[in-house]
Formats: C-alpha cells, structure tokens, sequence
C-alpha cells in the first residue's frame, strides 16, 4: 500500500520546500557528524588513562628564599619529615608536576652521538619513591634505589646511568624489542644510559602533546632554588594532609615560600579548554538540531496547511486517518533520506578538510551512521505531531471548501 | 440502499447552533437517480455529507445497506466509503500534483488492489469518459469539463453501488453540464445508484426522482413536475 510513485512525482512538483527541508537536513548531519567526531575525541583525550592516582596527590612547590641555600640538604629532611606526616602514603620530589603544562624533556637514542632519529620524551628527574607516591605500576624490569641517586649542582655535568621509562616509550624507542637493559643516549651524547625499568603507563607535563605518553624518568636532583615535591595521602585524606602540610614544612624550615596545589586542579586547568570546546560544541549541536526539528515543524505545518483540501478529498476517497499521518511521515522520510545522503556527503567532505587543514579526527562509518539516525529521528518526530494533525482535517473539507 | 430517520444534524459555534437537518427522513432505493434540490443553506450538502459517511448526524438513525453506520470507528468508516461509495464534487477537487493516471488511482490505492487491477480499472474508466489520451496530464492541463469526467472516472473505478453528487454541473458551462449529466445516466442505468444536488431545474427534472430540501427537512417527495424558484449558489 505504499504510495511511493505518485508521492516521488507529488514532491518532485513541490521541489522547493521539500529541497530546503533536506538541504537544511544535509547541513545538520555535515555540522553534527563532524561536531560528535570532535567531541568523541576530546572526551576519548579526557578520559585516557594518567597512570596515576591523580586525586590523592598534592604537589608543593618549595622556593628558598636565601640566594646561597643548600635545597640538597633540605630535600632529604623534607621528604622523610613528609613521609611521616599521618594520612601520608610517600613523597617524592620532582622536576616537573605531571599534567600541569610545564616541565620538561627531550630528545633520545638508540646510538651514541646520533643526529637524525630519536625520539623525543617527557623527562622527569625524580627519586624511587616516584613510583608509589604516582601509583604507577612497574610492568618489567626494576626501579632504581637511593644508591643510584645523584645530587649535584646545575653547573656541574654528570653522566645519567640509568633510566626508568614508559611502556610506549620504550616501544617507540625499541619497537617489538625487550627494553631493558637497553641503552638510551640523552641527546647526541656517548654516554648510555641503560633501562631497567618499564612502568605502564604515564602522562607528562604536556596534555596536548601527541608524546604526552612518552616519560623517562632519571635518578637525578639538581641543586636548585625551587623544587617541587609531590605527596600522595591515604584514599580520602589528601585535604585533610593539605591543610597541615604548609605549616609543618615552614616550621621545620621558615626560610622558604611554600605553594601547595591538588593535583586534581592542574588536570581540571590542563583540560579546561578542551571541557570548554565539549560543553560548546554539544551546545551548538543541540541547539541546532532543535531549530531544525523547529524549521520541520513550522515547514510541515505550512505544507499540510496547503493541502488541507486535497487531505480531505483523500478521505472522501476511503484513506483512512492513519492513512493520511502515514503518507505524511513517509514523504517526510522520503526528504530526510534525501537530505541524509547529501548530508552523508556533505560531512565526508567537510571532514576531509578538517583532517587536513586543522589536524581533527577522521569521521568514520560509523558515528556518522549514528548522526544519519539520529537526524532521521529528530526529522520524524518534528514531522509526527503535523502528521497526526492532518489526519484531524475533517473528510467534509472535500465538500464544504471550494 | 439508503434509509435515513429522524436524522438531525447541527451545527456549534461560541455563539449559534444551527440546525443544519432537522428530522430529515428519506430512503433511496437501489438504482434509483435521484436529485436534491433546495435554496442554499438549506442543508443539502450536509444531507450528502452524512449519506456519504463525511460527515456524522448529531442524531436519529441512517442504514446504508441495511447496515447501522452510526457505531463505525474510523476505519470501518473510511473502507465503506473506499468501498460502497463514489463522490463527485463540484470543484472536481483532483490532486493538482497528482497525473489523472495517478488521481484515478488515488481510491484504488486505499482499496489494497494490486498493480495490475488498479492498471486494468484505471484504464477501463478513462475509456469510459473518452479521455484515454490524457492519462499522463495534470487536472491544470484540462477543461473544467474534462476536469470533472476524470474525477467521475475516480468516482467510478472503484464501481461504488451508490454515487453521490454535491452540484457536478455548478461550475461548468451548459454543454459540459450536459454531457456530465448523460455520463451519469449512463452509469446510472447500468446500476448505480445516484443522489445528486443541483440547482439545474432541467438537470433535476431528468432525475427519476427529485427530493426539495427546505430549511434541513425533506419538503416534496413527489416525481418532478414543476421546480421551485432556483437559489442560487
Ligand atoms: N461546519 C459548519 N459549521 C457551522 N455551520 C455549518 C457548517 N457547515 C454547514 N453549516 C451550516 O449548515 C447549514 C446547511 O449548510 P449546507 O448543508 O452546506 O447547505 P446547502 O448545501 O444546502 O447550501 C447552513 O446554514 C450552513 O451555514
Ligand atoms: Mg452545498
């Protein structure tokens, strides 16, 4: 009973509204497909593991304030005075705060004095207890241990000799090789240092960089006016350790500034514009979509309106009400399939361009799969309530008008 | 064929309620052509409407076939219309967007035929009102004549046993309105029943019977011999 023909020539008469319904259609899909593309992969970098236990650790930033002070000296009474703070699970001390968009790093081989290649990598110059207090996890090999620990002056080079390093560092570095005991040279030097330790999974300084994941870590402090040390308290306890922390540092040491900051926060500051652009983007898809949804509305309303007549005449002939609200949900699937494919087409391109001139994710089958529905839901269910509607338009409007 | 009692119908706005029919009786018997006629506003295209299933009465009784269609939902209503009966309108009302091909079809369609039989029936109705030749124009490209015999031809092929006519002459020229009229007493004597409302006195006068409705009752049964003063539309 599908009335497919004549309703094809029917609309194919009435070109214009029902070309603008699936034009307006195609630029929904093109916009929302790209836009769920984005959005995925903002919340996809988001959501990526850290590695780390990222809401039970505090950073401190120490800062001597006399010019000549001994910070070797002072680290060692401050981690293990942190250490024995109640609440407090380990303490380290650190170059950089992860996730928190400054530290540092660099570039490393597998050859000594190598030019081209390499690798490049975040670089954390930290103790073995850098490990628990992250709660990250050794996945091969060994951590290192107090005894390959090197303090020194800025000034003074000393060779590094061993390293502990990601697991997707390491596979970038020794692809389908084992790590360890393999050596890494620290730019183009001939020094190896050798790998004895893989850990899971970690995230830099960085969020935004592709190498985020790419992490050495190196038995080293350097004697420095300002360090940062990083707690992490017992489940639960990080703001109740916070509050005491600053005090008991100072009283143990006042000729310091001492900054105290949740990890938590750096990743919300890291990854504000990134909520920023998800909350925006979901924002103007839905918005759109629903004054698409409205613009179907208003059009269906309009075009029944219009035909208000021949709809009773229709029913004079024997259609039924379902009848006339299915002839109407079927000439509006008609236009959205219409609509859908140029759409398709539309987001494809538009996607294209996207990859290339602004490095965004490549729109796939599927999600646009997801979008074509979901414009095919929105553009029925704006066309349900026009369609029942028509089917009110009394059998009698055939011979009442004229 | 149709039996009507009592049948009343009104009409209710914010502020009046008129009495379209007031215990309107009337029975039309199989194969009979009859006219109505009556002064405008008298009720008589509410008469076809209810004949016709348009349209429901507020109350009293109507049998079409014997059968009580007061208590039909929608549906059942919409299929004997489909089924039983043909309409001819005076403003022809074909889809303009449809070709006369596919505004034959359009009843056929909701009937459930297949292809094959709406193809066969179409193309037997157009013969019938000689206009084969136009079968892919649109209602635009014809006479307001031609316009009419097409929606005759939709009225016919779905060979309702009752035909109903809300004034098929009233906007066509007196030759047209002839020929209309010798099409539906063609289809007439091969057995279909017929009421048509008209304001042609001669038009009504070849009916076998001519029913005068006045102010929403049935005035006159008699055979036509003279007509009342005829209102105009
Ligand atoms: N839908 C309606 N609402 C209100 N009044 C109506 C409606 N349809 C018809 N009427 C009234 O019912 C009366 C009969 O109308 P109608 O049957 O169309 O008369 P006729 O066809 O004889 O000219 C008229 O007074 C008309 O105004
Ligand atoms: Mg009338």
């Amino acid at each position: 009973m599908l009335e497919l023909k004549p309703m094809l020539s029917a609309l194919w008469r009435n070109k214009v509204p029902a070309l603008l319904i699936a034009l307006q259609l195609a630029l929904t899909l093109a916009i929302i497909s790209n836009t769920v593309v984005i959005v995925k992969d903002r919340i996809a970098k988001i959501e990526r593991p850290t590695g780390i236990a990222v809401e039970e650790i505090i950073a401190i930033n120490v800062m001597a304030i006399p010019n000549n002070y001994d910070m070797i000296g002072a680290v060692s009474s401050d981690l293990e005075l942190l250490r024995k703070l109640p609440f407090v699970k380990d303490a380290t001390i650190t170059n950089q705060v992860p996730l928190s968009r400054s530290g540092s790093a660099g570039t490393f081989y597998t050859q000594p004095n190598q030019e081209v290649g390499g690798e490049v990598s975040n670089r954390y110059n930290t103790d073995p207890n850098f490990i628990n207090t992250l709660g990250l996890k050794l996945v091969a090999g060994r951590n290192f241990t107090n005894a390959e620990m090197q303090y020194f002056d800025p000034s003074e080079i000393r060779d590094i000799n061993v390293a502990v390093i990601t697991q997707q560092f390491a596979d970038k570095i020794y692809p389908d090789q084992d790590p360890i005991g393999k050596p890494l040279y620290d730019g183009n030097t001939s020094h190896p240092i050798e790998i004895i330790g893989v850990i899971e999974r970690h995230l830099g300084a960085w969020v935004d960089w592709s190498k985020a994941g790419n992490v050495a870590f190196f038995p080293i402090v350097r004697n420095t006016q300002d360090v940062n040390y990083l707690v992490r308290a017992e489940p639960g306890k990080r703001d109740d350790v916070l509050k005491t922390l600053v005090d008991k540092l100072s009283e143990r040491d006042p000729q310091r500034v001492i900054k105290t900051r949740v990890l938590s926060e750096y990743v919300a500051r890291s990854y504000a514009g990134d909520n920023l652009m998800v909350k925006v983007l979901s924002i103007v898809a839905a918005t759109l979509s629903f004054i698409v949804a409205l613009g179907i509305v208003g059009l269906t309303i309009f075009w029944i309106n219009q035909r208000a007549k021949q709809i009773g005449v229709r029913r004079a002939l024997g259609a039924s009400r379902s009848n006339i609200s299915r002839y109407f949900l079927i000439e509006n699937s008609l236009i959205a399939v219409t609509g859908i494919a140029l759409g398709s087409a539309a987001a494809l391109i538009v996607n294209q361009y996207m990859v290339r001139d602004y490095s965004q994710p490549v729109l796939t089958l599927l999600p646009l799969l997801i979008c074509a529905l979901l414009v095919l839901v929105v553009s029925l269910a704006a066309a349900l309530a026009p369609a029942l509607r028509a089917a009110n338009i009394s059998p009698a409007t055939a011979t009442r008008s004229v | 064929m149709l039996k009507m009692h009592n049948v009343r119908k009104s009409f209710r706005t914010d502020t009046i309620e008129t009495h379209a029919l007031r215990d309107f009786s009337l029975e039309v018997k199989e194969g009979e052509f009859v006219s109505v006629t009556g002064p405008s506003g008298s009720g008589k295209t509410t008469f076809l409407n209810i004949a016709g299933l348009l349209e429901t009465p507020t109350g009293g009784q109507y049998l079409l076939d014997g059968e009580d269609v007061s208590n039909l939902n929608d549906r059942q209503r919409s299929r004997l219309r489909n089924e039983k009966i043909g309409f001819i309108f005076q403003g022809f009302n074909l889809i303009p967007d449809l070709s006369l091909f596919d505004n034959i079809d359009v009843p056929l369609r909701y009937r459930g035929f297949s292809a094959k039989e709406r193809r066969k029936r179409i193309e037997k109705v157009l013969e019938q009102v000689g206009l084969s030749a136009r079968a892919k124009h649109l209602p635009a490209q014809l006479s307001g004549g031609q316009q009419q015999r097409i929606a005759i031809a939709r009225a016919l092929a779905g060979e309702p046993r009752f035909l109903l006519a809300d004034e098929p002459t009233g906007n066509l020229d007196s030759l047209m309105a002839r020929q209309v009229m010798e099409l539906l007493e063609f289809i007439n004597e091969w057995g279909t029943t017929i009421v048509m409302v008209t304001h042609d006195p001669e038009l009504a006068r070849r009916a076998h019977r001519n029913i005068q409705i006045v102010d929403g009752q049935v005035c006159d049964l008699r055979p036509v011999t003279e007509q009342p003063e005829a209102a105009t539309a």
